[in-house]
């Protein structure tokens, strides 16, 4: 069974469409990576997800139930933690997470609180306002809060923005063992490409609100041919120059012995072997292969994968 | 409905008003101030001679605060979350509207009863009034019906500021005061022109000052008056809590609930 499942989700704000006719679904212990530029509709969407937006079309169902029909049972076993988003300001962060756990009905939550705190190292924040956190500890303390419910599907909206990367690193292992360890599902939303990669099973890339692309990150980033060859050798430049203008290749000198080519990553071999019969001594061999950060850069610049 | 999720939005609130000088300002000082202010003002207009105006007086801003206190409960102790963008975190949990506002509600009556209690002393042992002579039935029913009528004005209120964004947030303070003229607080509806006499019977507050004043003279319990504001207590809040659920359904309709707090 899915743990979430969205069919035809539409909305509009009078002409403008923010989300057109998406469908997805996320199984049980999977991270969705949700991406796009701004404006492509993933607020929106995560927004219709909590149910604070209303749909103008379209179904979503959590654990099999209608979520419009069966809000309060599907959101006690969702959260949502997002960096842009606070917790009330003028309250200790003690005070916050304790009226959390009585929202979501938390047993044992005094222990459950300490436990998340201290997995955060978040303990000597327990008595300051939440107004005077900096943006990193807001951030540690949201995630604290979205993981009080124990919940079965976490929505995570940009969670490490704002981290350093230590905690960043942290809170990234802890989402990857709330998937091994309680097979929590995740929607994880992020401008950080080698994050998405890191965590998520698959993604989904949203632009103009609809579904442009969704695969595993490997398979996206299969889809984009180029890759990018730096060779640093030991011969006259010349020599290389003509026999790239020869292959119609896109490439410039960084130095007189460096130089980078843009090409497709099958060719690569070829150059190699080709550059070598020409007998210019290669010192050093470096391949970028193409990665999600490409493949988001296409999508925002409206490029084909 | 969930007793667990009321007592959270009860604490969250009780820990709000702890660390916010501006609510004790609101509910505790200004209440009382307006009590020394208008009763200093009814002893010098009126002396030991008008006593009876100046119960008058006295007992309208008595009761006007259990109005304001109950109403500004609900209203701006919703708007707390809003100021910090934390509604969404509020209802993203399986909370319901009605817990929301009942534990507000709770809230407003606990507030409400205390300051009512406290003023009630203030005007007895500075201006010798006691407020028990009206007859602790009285007391009751006066004080039960203007918490309704201030609770169904509180989620009007809270439905704009929902509708259409926390722009209009001074509503939550403000639009009280302004039909508080209406409703002949201080003074007898005859003495309002007659277009706004119409206008003030609409309002069930309307109907409890009048009681109060004449309850004074008789000392009995005006069971039409009170009866008459407890049924337009009833519609009242039935349309306010429908206005609620239309706005709040409208207000997740056009994104405004979620673009409330950015």
């Amino acid at each position: 069974m899915d743990i979430l499942s969205v069919k035809n989700l539409t909305k509009k704000f009078g002409k403008f469409v923010a989300v057109d006719n998406i469908s997805f679904s996320l199984k049980e212990g999977e991270i969705l990576g949700f991406l796009g530029p701004n404006g492509a509709g993933k607020t929106t969407t995560i927004q219709m997800l909590l149910g604070i937006t209303t749909a103008d079309s379209g179904e979503i169902r959590y654990f099999g139930l209608d979520f419009y029909k069966y809000s309060q049972k599907c959101l006690a076993k969702l959260n949502f933690a997002s960096a842009f988003n606070n917790l009330q300001g003028r309250t200790t962060i003690w005070e916050n997470l304790v009226v959390s756990s009585l929202l979501y009905q938390v047993p044992n939550y005094q222990s459950k609180i300490r436990e998340l705190v201290s997995y955060f190292e978040a303990g000597y924040l327990l008595k300051s306002r939440y107004f005077d956190l900096s943006s990193g500890e807001k951030t540690r303390v949201n995630l604290i809060k979205s993981l009080l419910n124990d919940p079965r599907i976490l929505l995570l909206d940009e969670p490490t923005a704002s981290l350093d990367p230590d905690v960043a690193d942290k809170t990234l292992s802890l989402i990857e063992n709330l998937k091994k360890d309680k097979k929590m599902t995740i929607l994880y939303t992020s401008h950080d490409m080698s994050e998405v990669e890191r965590i998520c099973d698959r993604v989904i890339f949203l632009s103009q609100g609809r579904i442009v692309a969704e695969d595993t990150p490997f398979n996206l980033t299969k889809k984009i041919e180029m890759a990018t060859l730096r060779l640093i050798f030991d011969a006259p430049k010349q020599k290389i120059a003509s026999y790239l203008v020869a292959r119609e290749e896109i490439f410039e000198f960084e130095k007189e012995n460096v130089v980078v080519i843009r090409t497709k990553e099958k060719l690569i071999p070829d150059i190699i072997f080709g550059i070598k019969k020409e007998n210019v001594w290669i010192t050093n061999i470096e391949i970028e292969k193409p990665t999600l950060e490409d493949v988001f850069l296409k999508i925002s610049r409206k490029k084909q994968l | 409905m969930s007793f667990k999720r009321i007592r959270a939005i009860l604490l969250h609130e009780s820990f709000v008003t702890r660390h916010s000088f501006e609510v004790v300002n609101d509910i505790i000082l200004y209440p009382l101030l307006q009590i020394v202010i208008f009763g200093f003002l009814t002893v010098y207009l009126f002396g030991l001679k008008g006593r009876l105006i100046g119960e008058y007086v006295l007992i309208g801003t008595l009761l006007w605060q259990i109005v304001s206190i109950t109403q500004y409960s609900v209203s701006v102790g919703c708007l707390w979350d809003v100021w910090s963008r934390n509604l969404t975190n509020i209802f993203i949990t399986p909370i319901s509207v009605y817990e929301y506002f009942g534990a507000y509600m709770i809230s407003g009556i606990l507030k409400s009863a205390f300051m009512f209690c406290l003023a009630g002393i203030l005007s007895y042992k500075v201006f010798h009034f006691d407020v028990l002579t009206l007859g602790i039935v009285n007391v009751v029913l006066f004080y039960f019906n203007l918490v309704i009528f201030a609770f169904g004005f509180g989620i009007t209120v809270v439905a704009l500021i929902f509708r259409f964004g926390s722009r209009i947030s001074a509503f939550a303070w403000a639009m009280i005061g302004i039909f508080q003229p209406l409703m002949a607080v201080i003074y007898p509806v005859s003495v309002l022109p007659k277009p706004l006499q119409i206008m003030s019977y609409l309002f069930p507050a309307t109907y409890i000052f009048e009681a109060a004043r004449k309850t004074i003279n008789d000392h009995l319990v005006e069971w039409h008056l009170i009866g008459t504001a407890f049924v337009i207590n009833v519609v009242f809040v039935g349309l306010a809590l429908l206005f609620f659920d239309f706005m709040f359904k409208s207000s997740k309709k056009s994104g405004q609930f979620a673009r409330l707090e950015g």
